[in-house]
C-alpha cells in the first residue's frame, strides 16, 4: 500500500519538476522514489498484507515479483540519465509515465480478484500507449504507438468479454472463489467457464507476446524508442507473466485450457526462434528472442508445479538483467553508428572497448543458455521442471529450439568481437552507462552462482 | 584442496592476465601452468588408488547440484593429460607471431581451468556446465586468432558443439527427474533404467561425445576447424577437447545406460572404424601438412572410439591408455607443423622439401615423433593400440583387421608426410635455421615421455586398471 502510493506521488512529483524545467533532478527523485519503494516492499517480505477491501493480496511472489520490476526501473531510470540528455521537451512525463505503468505492474502481480486484474492491466498499458509514441517526431515510432493502441485495446475487449463470461459462470470476481468454484468436478465442463477462461487467457498472451498473438510487438519493439522497449520487454514482461501464473496456478484449470497452453507453447518456441533467425536489425532480433523466451517460460508454466513461480522469478530476473544491458549497450552503438540498427554496428566493440564487449558477451551467453550464465540455470530449471511434469516431447523440442537460440545470439557475439572493417564513429560510454552495464554483466554471472529464489 | 588449487590457478592466472596486461604474458601464462603441473603430479604421486573426493558442498540441491569433485584413477589420467600438455602448448606459442598476447594467453588458462573442472566433476551436472564453458574460450580463439574463413568455419563448429550439448543436457535432465534429483555419477550409475529407455539414452548421452570427439560421420566441423584454427588452439582442440569426449563415454555413458550401450555397440564400433579407414585414406590424399595431421587425428579417433566400445578390459584400458599417448603425439605433430611453417612459410607440402639438409636435427625430431606416430613397438602408441585390437579381437575378428589397416595407412601417410617435408632436392629461398634451442626444450621432453612410456607403461596403466575392472564388474553383475 504505501508503496503504490509512494510511487504515485513521486509520479506526480516528477510532473512538477518538469513543470519547472528541474531536469537534472529527475532521474535522481525517480531513483530516490523506486528505492523508498523497494524498501518498503521488502521491508514487509514475510508479511501478507490484503489492500483495497482485499482485492490486492501483497503475498511473497507479489513483492518478489514487484522487486523485480522496481529494479529493473531503477536501471532504465539510471540510462535515461544519458538517453533523455538530448531531448528537448516532455522529459519529466517520460519518467512519470514509467512509474505509472510500474504502479499497473505492481497491482496485476498483486491481484487477488479479477477487477483488479483488468484495472492493473489498464493502468499498465495506458502510459505505455503513450510512451511508445515518445519520440513525436518520429514516423516510426507514431506507428508503433498506433498498433500497440490498436492491437492493446482488442487484447482488453478480450480480457473484459473473458472476466464477464467467467463472472457469469462462477458468479464472483474474487480469484480465491472462483479456485474453489473450479474444484468442484461438476463444474469441469462448464462452457461459460471455459470461454471465459480461454478469452482472458488470451488477453493476456497478447501483453505476453505469446504466439499467435505477438503481431504487434516487433513493429512495436522496433519503433518505439529503445528505453520503451526495454521498459516493455522487462517490466511489462514480468509483470504480464506474474499475473498469468497467478491466475493459472489459482485455479483448477479444464483440460481444454492445458491443451490451448500447450499450443501457444509449442508455436511460440517454434516461431520465436524460427523468425529470429532470419533478423539483420538487432531490435527487432531482440523483439523475436522475447517472443522465444516468453516459450520457455510458457513452458515452465505448463507444469503448473509448485516450483513454476519459482523458476519464473529466476527465468525473468536472468532475462530482465541481460535485456537491461544489451538495449543500452544497443543505444551507445546506435549513436556511433547514426542509427543505423544492423547487428553489424556491433562489429570492432571488441578493440574499443573490451569491458563493454565482455558485459556483451556475458549477457548474450546468458540469453542463448550458455553455462555458467544465469540464462542456463534458467533454462535449465525449466526443462527440468517440463519433464518432471511429464512433457517429454515438448521439451524435447525445447531443446531444439535452444539451439537456434544459440545460433542467433552466437551471430552477435561473432560481431562484437570481429575486427571493424572501416573506421566509423566511435563509440562512447557514460560512467553510469558503463554501471548499468557492469551491473547486469556481473549478475547474470552472480546470479548463476548464489541461485535466488522466493519466499 | 587439490582440486581448488588445480581450477584456480589456471583461472587466477588468466585473471591477472586480462586485467594487468602485462607486456610479457607468455612467461606468466607458463608459470601458471607449470604450477598446476606440479600440483597434478603431487596428486599422482599421493594417488592410492580407489576414488577420492576432494570437495563436497552443497550448492543447489533443489535442481540436483552439488559442488562434488574428485577424481578416480581415470580420471587422474586425464588431469595429468591436461596438467602435461598444457606448458607446451603455451610454450609452442613462443614461435608464433604475437597479435594480443595477453587475452590469447589468458583463454588458453581458461580452457585448462574449465578442462580442469570437467576431469574433477563427480556430478552431472557439474560436469555439464564445465563441458559446456570449456567451448566458449576456444570460440573466441578461434574467432579472433583463426585463419582464412574463421567465421563462418567456427560458427559450424560452435553450433555442431551445441547440438551435441544440448542433446546431453536433455539426457542429463531425464537422468535427474528419474533418479529423484540426485546427479552424483555414483548415483546415475546405480540406476537401473528400462533397457527401451536406455535405447534412445544412449543417443542422448553420446550424441554430444560423438561430435565432440569426433567419429564418422558427425566429424563435418573438424578438419576444417583444426585447418583453420591458430596453432595453438588446434593443439588444445586434438590433444585435450576430444579426450572430453572419451571420458564422457567413460563416465557418462557405458555405466549409466548400459543395456543401450550393447545394443549400439556394433554401430558404434562400425562407424568408428569407417571413420578411423576414411580419415586415413583421405590424410594420404592431402597435399596440405596441417590438413593432413587433422585428418590423421581424425583417424586415431576412430580407433579410440572403437576400443573404448569393445566393452572389454583391453578395449577401455586400451583406449584410455592411448588418450595419453595421442595427446603428445598430437602435441608433436602440431609443433612440428609449426615449426615447418615458421621455416618454410607455407604448410603446402608440394611447395617443400629438402629441409633436412638445412635443419637435420629437426629433421632427427620429427623421426622421432613419426616412429611414435606409426606404433613402432616401444613407443606409447604401440602400447594403447595394441591392447586396443586385444580388445576389439575379442568382440569380433575382423574389427581388428580393420582397425589395423588403418596403422598401414598412418604409416603411410605419415612417412609420405616425412618425405615430402625433410627429403630430396631443396627449394630455393633463405636458408632455414635448425632446431632451436625452443624446439629442444618442447620436443625432446615429449618424445622422452612416448619413449619411455613405451618401454615401461606400468605406473600409467595401473591408474586405468583398477577403474575399469570396477566398471566392467558393476556392468556384468545385473
Amino acid at each position: 500500500m504505501s508503496a503504490l502510493v509512494l510511487l504515485s506521488v513521486v509520479g506526480v512529483l516528477l510532473l512538477y519538476l518538469g513543470l519547472f524545467n528541474q531536469r537534472a533532478s529527475l532521474a535522481v527523485t525517480g531513483v530516490v522514489g523506486l528505492a523508498g519503494a523497494i524498501i518498503v516492499i521488502a521491508a514487509g517480505w514475510h508479511l501478507e498484507s490484503p489492500l483495497f477491501g482485499a482485492i490486492v493480496r501483497f503475498d511473497g511472489p507479489a513483492r518478489a515479483f514487484s522487486l523485480l520490476m522496481a529494479g529493473a526501473t531503477v536501471l532504465l531510470f539510471l540510462f535515461g540519465v544519458d538517453y533523455y540528455a538530448r531531448m528537448q521537451r516532455n522529459v519529466a512525463e517520460q519518467y512519470a509515465l514509467m512509474l505509472f505503468s510500474l504502479i499497473g505492474g505492481i497491482l496485476i502481480v498483486s491481484f487477488s480478484n479479477l477487477v483488479m486484474l483488468f484495472l492493473g492491466i489498464e493502468v499498465l498499458s495506458i502510459p505505455l500507449y503513450i510512451l511508445a509514441g515518445g519520440k513525436r517526431d518520429s514516423f516510426r515510432s507514431g506507428e508503433a504507438a498506433f498498433k500497440y493502441f490498436v492491437q492493446g485495446s482488442y487484447a482488453s475487449g478480450f480480457l473484459l468479454m473473458g472476466l464477464a463470461l467467467v463472472y457469469g459462470a462462477t458468479g464472483s470476481f474474487d480469484l480465491a472463489t472462483i479456485g474453489s468454484w473450479s474444484t468442484d468436478p461438476a463444474h469441469g465442463h462448464d462452457a461459460i467457464f471455459l470461454l471465459g477462461l480461454l478469452l482472458t487467457l488470451a488477453g493476456l498472451a497478447f501483453k505476453l507476446a505469446a504466439v499467435p498473438f505477438h503481431f504487434w510487438s516487433p513493429d512495436v519493439y522496433e519503433g518505439s524508442p529503445t528505453l520503451i522497449t526495454a521498459f516493455m520487454s522487462t517490466v511489462v514482461k514480468t509483470g504480464a507473466f506474474a499475473a498469468f501464473h497467478r491466475l493459472i496456478t489459482a485455479l483448477q484449470l479444464p483440460d481444454a485450457v492445458g491443451t490451448m497452453l500447450l499450443t501457444l507453447t509449442v508455436l511460440t518456441l517454434f516461431l520465436g526462434n524460427v523468425v529470429a533467425l532470419r533478423q539483420t536489425q538487432f531490435k527487432r532480433l531482440m523483439a523475436y528472442s522475447s517472443i522465444a523466451h516468453t516459450g520457455f517460460l510458457l513452458l515452465a508454466l505448463l507444469g503448473g508445479d509448485a516450483r513454476s513461480g519459482d523458476v519464473l522469478f529466476y527465468y525473468l530476473t536472468a532475462y530482465t538483467l541481460a535485456t537491461v544491458g544489451l538495449f543500452i549497450i544497443l543505444t551507445l552503438a546506435k549513436r556511433a553508428a547514426q542509427g543505423d540498427e544492423h547487428i553489424r554496428i556491433f562489429r570492432g566493440l571488441f578493440r574499443e572497448q573490451p569491458w563493454v564487449a565482455v558485459a556483451a558477451l556475458l549477457m548474450l551467453l546468458s540469453l542463448a543458455g550458455i553455462p555458467f550464465t544465469a540464462g542456463f540455470v534458467a533454462k535449465y530449471r525449466v526443462f527440468l521442471l517440463g519433464l518432471s511434469s511429464g512433457h517429454l516431447f515438448t521439451t524435447l523440442f525445447a531443446v531444439a529450439m535452444a539451439l537456434l537460440g544459440i545460433y542467433y545470439y552466437a551471430l552477435v557475439i561473432r560481431e562484437a568481437f570481429a575486427p571493424r572493417e572501416q573506421e566509423g564513429g566511435t563509440l562512447a560510454v557514460a560512467p553510469l552507462n558503463l554501471l548499468v552495464i557492469t551491473l547486469c554483466g556481473v549478475g547474470v554471472v552472480a546470479l548463476a552462482v548464489w541461485p535466488v529464489a522466493l519466499p | 584442496m587439490i582440486a581448488a588449487l588445480l581450477l584456480l590457478i589456471p583461472f587466477v592466472g588468466a585473471l591477472a592476465l586480462l586485467l594487468l596486461r602485462p607486456a610479457q604474458a607468455r612467461p606468466i601464462a607458463l608459470a601458471a601452468t607449470l604450477a598446476s603441473l606440479a600440483v597434478v603430479l603431487y596428486a599422482w604421486a599421493t594417488f592410492t588408488g580407489g576414488a577420492i573426493t576432494h570437495l563436497d558442498l552443497a550448492w543447489a540441491d533443489a535442481w540436483g547440484l552439488r559442488l562434488t569433485m574428485g577424481h578416480d584413477g581415470v580420471g587422474l589420467l586425464l588431469l595429468l593429460l591436461t596438467g602435461v600438455v598444457f606448458p607446451f602448448i603455451v610454450a609452442a606459442g613462443y614461435g608464433q607471431p604475437e597479435d594480443r598476447p595477453a587475452t590469447f594467453n589468458a583463454l588458453l588458462l581458461f580452457t585448462q581451468s574449465f578442462l580442469y573442472g570437467v576431469f574433477l566433476a563427480q556430478n552431472a551436472v557439474l560436469f555439464y556446465i564445465f563441458y559446456e564453458l570449456t567451448l566458449i574460450p576456444v570460440f573466441l580463439l578461434l574467432l579472433y586468432w583463426g585463419g582464412e574463413h574463421r567465421r563462418s568455419i567456427t560458427m559450424r563448429f560452435f553450433i555442431y558443439t551445441l547440438l551435441g550439448g544440448l542433446a546431453l543436457l536433455f539426457g542429463i535432465v531425464y537422468l535427474l527427474v528419474q533418479n529423484g534429483g540426485n546427479g552424483d555419477f555414483a548415483a546415475l550409475a546405480a540406476m537401473d533404467l528400462p533397457a527401451g529407455t536406455q535405447q534412445w539414452l544412449f543417443w542422448a548421452l553420446f550424441l554430444a561425445f560423438a561430435i565432440k570427439l569426433p567419429i564418422f560421420p558427425f566429424h563435418g566441423w573438424q578438419p576444417e576447424t583444426y585447418h583453420m584454427a591458430p596453432l595453438q588452439g588446434t593443439m588444445v582442440l586434438g590433444a585435450v577437447m576430444l579426450k572430453m569426449g572419451l571420458y564422457g563415454v567413460y563416465r557418462l555413458v557405458l555405466p549409466v545406460v548400459p543395456a543401450g550401450t550393447a545394443y549400439w555397440q556394433d554401430t558404434v564400433i562400425v562407424l568408428a572404424l569407417i571413420g578411423a579407414v576414411y580419415g586415413g585414406v583421405i590424410a594420404f590424399r592431402q597435399s596440405d601438412l596441417k590438413r593432413l595431421v587433422a585428418y590423421s587425428s581424425l583417424s586415431h579417433v576412430g580407433l579410440l572410439c572403437a576400443g573404448l566400445f569393445a566393452g572389454n578390459a583391453y578395449g577401455i584400458g586400451g583406449s584410455l591408455y592411448q588418450a595419453f599417448a595421442h595427446a603428445i603425439l598430437v602435441l608433436c605433430m602440431f609443433y612440428i607443423v609449426g615449426a615447418v611453417q615458421e621455416r618454410t612459410g607455407t604448410t603446402d607440402l608440394r611447395a617443400m622439401g629438402g629441409l633436412k639438409n638445412a635443419a637435420p636435427r629437426l629433421a632427427a625430431l620429427y623421426l622421432l615423433v613419426v616412429v611414435n606416430a606409426v606404433a613402432l613397438p616401444l613407443t606409447q602408441s604401440f602400447v594403447g593400440e595394441w591392447l586396443m585390437f586385444a580388445g576389439l579381437w575379442q568382440v569380433k575378428g575382423w574389427y581388428a583387421f580393420l582397425g589395423l589397416t588403418t596403422i598401414v595407412l598412418g604409416a603411410i601417410y605419415v612417412f609420405y608426410a616425412y618425405q615430402q617435408v625433410m627429403l630430396g632436392p631443396g627449394r630455393d629461398g633463405p636458408a632455414a635455421a635448425d632446431a632451436s634451442m625452443r624446439d629442444h626444450l618442447v620436443l625432446v621432453p615429449l618424445i622422452a615421455i612416448t619413449l619411455l612410456l613405451g618401454v615401461w607403461p606400468g605406473p600409467v596403466l595401473d591408474l586405468v586398471d583398477g577403474p575399469v575392472l570396477q566398471l566392467l564388474s558393476g556392468l556384468t553383475a545385473p
